[in-house]
């Protein structure tokens, strides 16, 4: 039977988990914040139908969807050493280059996924709640402060919560492509140590404290949006 | 664009089936794993999400606890779980079976839960009529509850074989040679076109995910979807 030594995780093993841990955050929250502003971007040109964007936006989402992340990362990352100018690659390494495209492909990664919910949430609102402001005087800012944004984040919050989280998890990848975050941490005690058992343990507990944070942040929100509701109707 | 450089007919060749008949790789690999994955994940999330629905009351907490554990881990950990902690503990465990594991077993939690959102969405009436029709707990749910939670959750479940499929991509970074690690040993012998060869790479994962909504697709046509259920049922 395997004898565990957890002390491996007091020590340097805890210090390299402690850094990966804080790495895949940083990753987590800058790609969430791309996310989000390409997500948001993109669903209103789908949901505008607006003629000369269509194809392309179909393009951006069905392409971005339909293929795994995994390879986007790498996509990118190769990709960039062959397009971008040599001053902005060296540029670029100075702030760890390959974090810098693990960032970059998870934010469009999921921004396509948010793409689709914030256009869903928009397609949600009755045409009859725009004619309504018109007709009772708003302006344009003022039907989208009061009317249209109060409704969306309402109808999209929860899948915007789901998607952070499985942001969360996909942070994992940027190992492919030697980005030191928790789970590249835990592979490295195991080469080094042939401790991976805990190392894994420690690793796998820190997913599961951050999801679940983050999920249960949203099962808050959702009620507290739904009582909203309730008062309102 | 060194297009020609990629697109030999022995880079083509292994892209599609790996370095078969020696062994089996490339496209034919992840659809493989795709497939079985696809089946075994639905039969589990089924289950998982039916004891959720109907079970006992321990029942219902332990499916619970198997869905809320598995969501909020990273499939790559699973995976990773799956290949490298076996021989701690004095076992050995194949690629193949690893990654199949971790798979099933993850995207299985979602299936549930899409499963118990479809069981929910089915009409009392039609729980209510099975019942006075004198129906088993077995029949009520082999006849009524599972075809329409289902047929409800179509849509919802291919998304998830979508993810599923996409994630067997990350077998390639325990070695297994499936169609991303073809990939990436063509980039590292041109070292000249990653463009052209991870572009290929998207494009194929494209078509197979085109390729499989558009095979549970033609299950939302309504009598379709019954006359394959009463090809299993009989």
């Amino acid at each position: 039977m395997y004898q565990f030594d957890w002390s491996i995780l007091w020590g340097e093993g805890g210090r390299l988990l402690l850094q990966g841990a804080l790495v895949t955050l940083e990753l987590a929250a800058l790609s969430l914040v791309l996310a989000l502003v390409l997500g948001f971007l993109f669903g209103v040109l789908r949901w505008s139908q607006f003629g000369p964007l269509k194809p392309v936006c179909w393009f951006y989402v069905e392409v971005i969807r339909n293929t795994p992340p995994l390879v986007q990362i790498m996509f990118w990352y190769f990709s960039a050493t062959v397009i971008l100018p040599q001053d902005i690659l060296m540029a670029l390494r100075d702030y760890g280059f390959q974090f810098v495209a693990v960032v970059f492909a998870l934010g469009i990664y999921h921004s396509g996924f948010i793409a689709e919910i914030v256009r869903g949430g928009l397609n949600a609102i009755p045409r009859g709640q725009y004619e309504a402001a018109e007709a009772i005087g708003f302006s344009f800012s003022q039907s989208v402060r009061y009317i249209l944004l109060p409704q969306l984040g309402r109808i999209i919050a929860p899948s915007l919560v789901n998607e952070s989280v499985s942001l969360i998890k996909n942070t994992s990848l940027a190992l492919a492509i030697g980005v030191a975050d928790i789970t590249y941490q835990a592979r490295h005690i195991d080469y080094s140590s042939f401790r991976g058992v805990e190392a894994l343990t420690a690793t796998t507990v820190f997913y599961l404290v951050v999801c679940m944070a983050i999920s249960g942040f949203g099962h808050l929100l959702q009620r507290r949006l739904s009582r909203h509701r309730r008062s309102a109707a | 664009m060194n297009w020609e450089l990629v697109l030999t007919e022995n880079n083509i060749r292994r892209l599609l089936v790996g370095d078969w008949p020696r062994a089996l790789g490339g496209v034919a690999l992840t659809v493989e794993l795709s497939l079985i994955g696809i089946v075994l994940a639905t039969l589990l999330g089924l289950l998982v999400g039916y004891l959720r629905f109907a079970g006992p009351r321990p029942v219902r907490w332990i499916a619970g606890g198997y869905v809320e554990l598995l969501r909020n881990i990273p499939l790559l950990v699973l995976i990773f779980w799956a290949y490298f902690a076996p021989p701690y503990f004095g076992f050995e465990s194949t690629k193949f079976a690893s990654v199949l594991t971790a798979i099933v077993l993850f995207n299985a939690a979602y299936l549930a839960e899409i499963v118990r959102s479809g069981l929910l969405s089915v009409p009392v009436g039609q729980i209510e009529a099975a019942r006075a029709m004198g129906m088993s707990p077995l029949q009520l749910a082999l006849y009524v509850l599972l075809p329409i939670a289902v047929y409800n959750s179509i849509p919802a479940m291919t998304g998830r074989y979508i993810t599923l499929l996409k994630g067997t991509s990350l077998a390639f970074l325990i070695g297994l040679a499936e169609v991303t690690e073809i990939g990436r040993q063509i980039n590292n012998r041109l070292l000249t076109a990653p463009v052209e060869v991870y572009a290929t790479l998207l494009a194929i994962y494209f078509c197979l995910n085109r390729a499989l909504s558009a095979a549970t697709g033609l299950l939302e046509d309504r009598r379709r979807f019954n006359r394959i259920l009463c090809f299993f049922a009989r």
